[in-house]
Formats: structure tokens, C-alpha cells, sequence
């Protein structure tokens, strides 16, 4: 082989070389197999009601079968067209022929009711289950989904794993784990030791919550001043305290920790970098945003949204937000204690607890 | 010379540990995203400002679009701002306002000062609401976007709002692909780092918000710059003001297609933050104001990054004079090793990024492309590079800045 046709070789076997991890980007360029837009959610934006408004009109071809069912009083079975296999209850003790009825039991079909549905304790329900009535479940039971169009009760140590919506009021008995997207058209209420992660109503109690008159938290002349548009900004670069009593009309930012006395009063919204802690029958016009965690003392009133970026305890007697002006709480790690009220969303990220007063 | 080099390293190290370590952050760190669960509240008054200058081929998307989204009736305001149009802008505006009345609220504007801070900065006389968002014509926000990037103002701290921008033409060519892939690792790495960090995420103009009560503050838009939203960014912090970054928040764009406008676009990208390191920079890293060290550093860093391109041409070009003059310390065995250890890391800083961010948002084959970034690169740092020369020139001669429109691609509807 002469030199020059060595070299020739030479640079191309180099040439071939460095080509070679191009040669994946060669084809996915002519290809395109990757080529589309992301997906961005664009519709339903996270709208807590997406998966039972999804299931309500899932289970709609079934409407006739259900009326067929309350108007004869009797049962009927058969496969949806996805392949699913349901059961159709026309009677509220109709339960009480299901073939699940020892505890421990699975139930691997699809549930409706075209009326009210009472549930036997200690059973795992592998499909979703719809009432078109009052529905109650037993104690011990495991739902993966629950659509209740009137009430929905869970018995105790009851176990909900991806969401459950009521039309009426949702509620559910001590040491229920509530794992998905918990939903109600009215009120929404837990008993102690209840687990959830986001709930969503008008008004959601935990435990036995004293009802009042929905709360005025500042007299007309400060609400005027709060609400007039641009508010004042106090900007403080290290911790700060709002002293017991006092009445602070201006938005507060604390780049350290916050204190804020028991009965003092905010007309504005209040931010913290580091830890807050409220004392009690703090009224706050606004919101309470922490960096970190955050303390609600009890009988406080906070209009606004509530964020901690770490955790979250309130307690009892709290009200957030109120049926004129719902908000919204959220935290990775929520406590709630008994007593306690939100209007609106509660939701926890990681974990959230009712826990006793 | 060598000590200039030893600088120009120094610094490049400095950006690559900066990749890496925003990188891993996004990867294994704790993700902030603090507002975004906000989906009950009493939302706030709105105006939603679309700046418009002959954006008849995209204008009416955005419009339909914000006629849809799910906020509050009677609580958002849509202002078009058709900036000295002379195309088919106004009459679409205009059908929109006979179509939606009390939803939209027109601002011809038909001369006065070119730019896109000049045109907001005029229409401020028609806004009013403490909330504003802020919308380039060829975006196309999704339902539940305006609520998502109006919740961070519920924290009295946050002064803008900076949400994620995809790219809706991605198939068109190699140019699209790749522009993809860089907004991938600059929104999904490089800006929710920032946020994960409390660093300074930046504003984009865009898909974003600002506070009026901060806006006054800071003293409105500055019809100055060619880049209104760094200038915003930074002006907001020393202000002590945050912009905070919503990485949920995502909305479509129209990249460039061609290479031409690309460049164009990189060069007034380039000059505009040129120009606000230079208005601000010193500023930011010594002056007294509300900004933490964290803040100033990465805020400093932030501001040089259009600076890095005729930095590291520089970079090279004294690597090759010290290679050729053997001023290499320690016959060059320091230089071995430095240029080792950076082929095998520091050139890998911005590609792991990109596919980092790729894996994060879950696409698999197109992280393929990685390779051709290299193209991308070349094309950025020679296009910035002479940006800052013709900058440097410009301010010689005393030539003043022009503000140039990124051409659009969508077809008429």
C-alpha cells in the first residue's frame, strides 16, 4: 500500500470514527420519532372534580340499566365496553347479595346503585363504586374510587386510594386514610386521626367545629384601608414580631423568623422566609406565606391563602377563608387539629392529619 | 497574557460548577414549587397585556385563547397593545373587541418610541389592577395558566412572575429541535434550579407577571433596554422584590425556523443583557440594597452570561498564543491535565444539563439530538460575541440601540 493512500485511510477511518456518535442523531432527526410539541396540560388544569366528572360520564350508559334496576328492584351484572365488569343495584340492601360478604373479601367489579348504597365493613373494592343515592360505607373498607351523588359516609379506618366525590356532604369516621383527591359540592368532614392528602368543598371540618357567624375579622374603616389597591410593604431582613394586641394595616415581609402576638390584627397578607408562628385569635385579612414551617395558634382567622413550604399545624378553632371568600391551605405536612375550618382546598402534599385539640 | 488566561479559565470553571450544580439540584434536591397548589381563592383583578406589532398571523390565536381561560368572570382585562402595526393587527384586535366586549380592551398605539417596553410602558395609562400578566402575541396559554401565574402575588414578597415557555413548532428542522432542547435545559434546569435555590430566576417578559405596586416602585418599564424583562429582573431585586419561577405554569411559543432570525433574536438577547450587566452589575455584586450574597452571586453570574462567548474566543485565542510561545507552566503538564479534566467535565456541563432536563420531562428519543448542539453553540457564541462588538462600537460612535421584532412563521387562519 503506497503512503498516500494510508493516509486517505487513515483520515477517514478517523472521519468514520467521530461520525459514529452522530449516527443515533442522523436518525432521529429524519425520523422525528421525538418531534412533537410537549405535553402541556392545556383543558382540565388540575381541577380536583376532573376524575369523577371523567367517571360520571363513563358510567352514563348504565343510566338505563340502573332505572330499569330501581324500578324492578333487582339486580343486574354485564361488561362495560372497555371490558370492565359491573354490578347494578336497584335496592340499598341489594349489598347484601354481593358475593363479597365475609371479611377480608375483594370485590374485582365496577359498582353502581341507582339508589341509596349501604356497604358491608372489611371489604376491598378493586373498581370505583357509584351511588346514585346516599351512600355508606362499612368500617375497614377499601375503596379505589367512590361518586356519591347525595351523601358519602366512610366507617372508620376506612381507605379511599385515588379520589372520591360527593355531591352532598363527604365525611368520613376516625383513622380513614384519604390518599387521593377527597371532593364535595357542600362540606366535607373528618373525625380524629383521619390521613388525607387534598380535600376540596365549600367547608371542610375537622372534628366537632363551634359554628358562629361567619367572621369579620376587621372593622370597616381597616378593610377600606386594606382593600383600597396598593397596600404599604413593612420589609424587615431578619426575624420580626408583630407584638400581642397590635394592628398592623400593610403587607409584612420577614426575611428571618415571624412572631405574631395573640389578638393582633393584620390588614394585609404576611410572609416569612424562615418559621412562622401565629399566637392566638390572630385575625389576618390576607395570606400567610411561609419558607418554612408554620404555627397557627388557635381561634385565628386568616381570609387568605395559606402556604408552608415545610409544614403546617393548626389549630382548633382556626378558620381559613370563609363561604364568601374560599381559599386555599397547603403545605407538604399539614396537622390539622380538631376544630378546625377551611373554606375551600386543604391540601397536603405529603401528609396531612387530623389530630386531637 | 497567562494571567489573563488563568482568569478566563477560572471563570469558565466557575459557569461549569454552575451547571452541574443547578443540574444536579433539579435532580436530586428539593423542588419548590410553593404556589402552584393555590386553586381556591378569591382571585384578584387581572389585565392581561398581549404586545402586538404585526402579529396578524398569530394574534388571533392568543386572543381565542384568552377567551377561554378559566378565571373569574369580570376579574381579567385583556389589553391588546398593537405597537405601530401596519399590517392586519388592528382589524383582528378589533373583531375580537366586537366579539367580546367588556373583555378586551384595545391600545393602538401609532407612533412614539419602537420597542416592546415603549409600547408597555405607554399602555400602563389604561391599567389599573395591582396584578399585570404579560403575553408576546405568539403564545398560546392554556386554561388554567392565568390562575397559576396570578397565585404567587397572593405572597406580598413577589414582585414578578415567570412562567415556563414550550416551544409549539418543534418538528419544523434542526433549528426548531434544537431551540427546544435549549429552552428545555434553560426553563427545567436552569430557572427552577434557581427557584429550588432562592437564587435569582429570571424574568422573561413573557408568560410572566409583575406586581403595578413594585412596577411604580421600581420606576415602570425602561424604554431603554432591548431586554425590558432582565432589566425588570434586576431592577425588582435591588428593590428587594422577588421574581419567582413557575415551572407548571407552561405555555406554547413559535421558535424561530430560520438560522437568520435566530440570530437576530440571540443578538438583541445579547446586547440587551449586555447592557443591563453593565447598568447593573457593579451594583448588584457591592451596592446596598435588599439582595442576599447567594442572590448577588448567582444575580452577577446570571448577568455575564452573554459576556461568556467573546470571553472564552478570547479564551482560545490566548490558549493558542501561549501554546505557540511555550509559556506553558511546568512544560505545559498543568495545562495537560486542566484541558483533560475540562474535556472530560467541563464540556459536558451544558450537554448533561439539556438531557437532564430532557429525562425530567420525560422525552426519550430526542435527547439523540444532544450532538448537534454543538452547531447551536458555534452559531451563539459567534453571533453573541459580534453583538458585543458591534455593542462596543455602538458605543463609540454613539449609535443608539435598535430594538428588533422576531419574525413569525404561522401560517394566517
Amino acid at each position: 500500500m503506497n503512503s498516500s493512500l494510508a493516509v486517505a485511510a487513515l483520515i477517514l477511518f478517523v472521519s468514520l470514527m467521530l461520525m459514529l456518535p452522530l449516527v443515533p442523531a442522523f436518525v432521529e432527526l429524519r425520523r422525528k420519532s421525538d418531534a412533537s410539541p410537549l405535553n402541556v396540560v392545556q383543558q382540565h388544569a388540575g381541577e380536583i372534580r376532573h376524575f369523577a366528572n371523567s367517571f360520571r360520564t363513563y358510567i352514563q350508559v348504565l343510566e338505563p340499566t340502573l332505572q330499569q334496576c330501581v324500578a324492578s328492584g333487582t339486580t343486574a351484572s354485564g361488561i362495560l365496553s372497555d371490558g370492565v365488569e359491573y354490578l347494578a343495584l336497584g335496592r340499598c340492601d341489594d349489598s347484601q347479595t354481593l358475593p363479597i360478604q365475609q371479611p377480608g373479601a375483594v370485590c374485582p367489579v365496577t359498582i353502581a346503585s341507582g339508589s341509596d348504597l349501604v356497604l358491608p365493613p372489611e371489604i376491598t373494592f378493586l373498581r370505583d363504586v357509584y351511588a346514585g343515592g346516599q351512600f355508606r360505607g362499612g368500617d375497614s373498607n377499601s375503596y379505589r374510587a367512590i361518586l356519591g351523588e347525595k351523601n358519602v359516609h366512610l366507617g372508620h379506618s376506612s381507605r379511599v386510594s385515588r379520589w372520591a366525590h360527593a355531591v352532598g356532604e363527604f365525611s368520613a369516621e376516625h383513622d380513614c386514610e384519604l390518599s387521593g383527591r377527597i371532593s364535595s359540592d357542600t362540606c366535607i368532614r373528618l373525625q380524629g386521626a383521619c390521613n388525607f392528602l387534598r380535600l376540596n368543598a365549600p367547608q371542610i371540618e375537622t372534628g366537632h367545629v363551634m359554628h358562629g357567624e361567619d367572621s369579620t375579622l376587621l372593622n370597616s374603616e381597616d378593610d377600606t384601608n386594606a382593600s383600597s389597591g396598593v397596600v404599604q410593604r413593612f420589609l424587615h431582613d431578619g426575624d420580626f414580631e408583630v407584638h400581642a394586641g397590635e394592628l398592623v394595616t400593610g403587607n409584612i415581609v420577614a426575611r428571618g423568623k415571624l412572631q405574631i402576638g395573640a389578638g393582633a390584627r393584620i390588614c394585609g397578607s404576611v410572609k416569612s422566609v424562615g418559621d412562622m408562628i401565629l399566637g392566638a385569635g390572630v385575625s389576618v385579612q390576607g395570606s400567610l406565606i411561609s419558607g418554612k414551617q408554620m404555627l397557627i395558634g388557635p381561634d385565628c382567622n386568616v381570609n387568605g391563602p395559606i402556604i408552608a413550604e415545610r409544614a403546617l399545624h393548626i389549630s382548633a378553632g382556626t378558620r381559613c377563608g370563609s363561604l364568601q371568600h374560599p381559599t386555599t391551605v397547603s403545605a407538604p405536612r399539614i396537622e390539622a387539629e380538631e376544630g378546625v375550618a377551611v373554606f375551600g382546598t386543604l391540601w397536603a402534599r405529603e401528609h396531612g392529619e387530623v389530630v386531637a385539640s | 497574557m497567562i494571567y489573563v488566561l488563568y482568569f478566563i479559565v477560572f471563570v469558565i470553571c466557575v459557569y461549569t460548577a454552575r451547571h452541574y450544580w443547578f443540574t444536579l439540584n433539579r435532580l436530586f434536591g428539593f423542588q419548590r414549587h410553593p404556589y402552584i397548589d393555590i386553586d381556591t381563592a378569591s382571585w384578584p383583578l387581572v389585565t392581561v397585556l398581549v404586545a402586538a406589532h404585526n402579529e396578524e398571523k398569530v394574534i388571533s390565536n392568543i386572543l381565542s385563547a384568552l377567551m377561554t381561560v378559566k378565571y373569574p368572570e369580570g376579574q381579567m382585562l385583556v389589553i391588546p397593545v398593537n405597537d405601530r402595526s401596519t399590517d392586519g393587527t388592528r382589524v383582528i384586535i378589533d373583531d375580537f373587541v366586537e366579539r367580546f366586549p367588556g373583555r378586551i380592551q384595545p391600545f393602538h398605539r401609532a407612533g412614539g418610541k419602537g420597542g416592546k417596553a415603549a409600547a408597555l410602558k405607554d399602555a400602563m395609562e389604561l391599567v389599573t389592577t395591582e396584578v399585570i400578566l404579560i403575553f408576546d402575541a405568539d403564545y398560546i396559554p392554556g386554561a388554567g395558566l392565568i390562575k397559576q401565574l396570578v397565585a404567587p402575588f397572593f405572597d406580598p414578597e413577589v414582585g414578578g412572575v415567570m412562567g415556563r415557555v414550550v416551544p409549539l413548532n418543534v418538528g419544523t428542522n434542526l433549528l426548531t429541535r434544537l431551540l427546544d432542547l435549549e429552552r428545555t435545559g434553560g426553563y427545567q434546569v436552569d430557572q427552577q434550579a434557581r427557584m429550588n435555590l432562592r437564587l435569582v430566576p429570571q424574568h422573561g417578559g413573557t408568560v410572566a407577571g409583575v406586581r403595578l405596586s413594585a412596577l411604580r416602585e421600581i420606576g415602570g418599564w425602561n424604554d431603554q433596554s432591548l431586554t425590558e424583562d432582565t432589566d425588570l429582573t434586576y431592577r425588582l431585586l435591588l428593590h428587594g422584590w422577588k421574581t419567582v419561577y413557575q415551572n407548571r405554569s407552561e405555555c406554547y411559543e413559535e421558535v424561530p425556523e430560520t438560522w437568520a432570525v435566530r440570530i437576530k433574536q440571540i443578538m438583541r438577547w445579547a446586547k440587551g443583557h449586555n447592557q443591563a450587566m453593565v447598568t447593573y452589575g457593579l451594583r448588584l455584586l457591592l451596592g446596598k440594597h435588599r439582595a442576599t450574597l447567594r442572590e448577588r452571586i448567582d444575580g452577577a453570574l446570571l448577568l455575564g452570561v452573554y459576556a461568556m462567548a467573546p470571553v472564552t474566543l478570547l479564551g482560545w485565542a490566548l490558549a493558542l498564543a501561549v501554546f505557540f510561545r511555550g509559556v506553558a507552566p511546568l512544560h505545559g503538564v498543568i495545562a495537560l491535565f486542566a484541558l483533560t479534566a475540562y474535556a472530560a467535565l467541563g464540556n459536558l456541563a451544558a450537554f448533561f444539563e439539556i438531557a437532564a432536563a430532557a429525562r425530567l420531562d420525560g422525552t426519550r428519543k430526542r435527547i439523540c439530538l444532544l450532538p448537534f448542539l454543538i452547531l447551536g453553540f458555534a452559531v451563539s457564541i459567534f453571533s453573541v460575541s459580534r453583538a458585543a462588538l458591534s455593542q462596543v462600537s455602538d458605543l463609540v460612535t454613539g449609535a443608539e440601540l435598535h430594538w428588533d421584532k422576531t419574525e413569525r412563521f404561522r401560517k394566517v387562519l
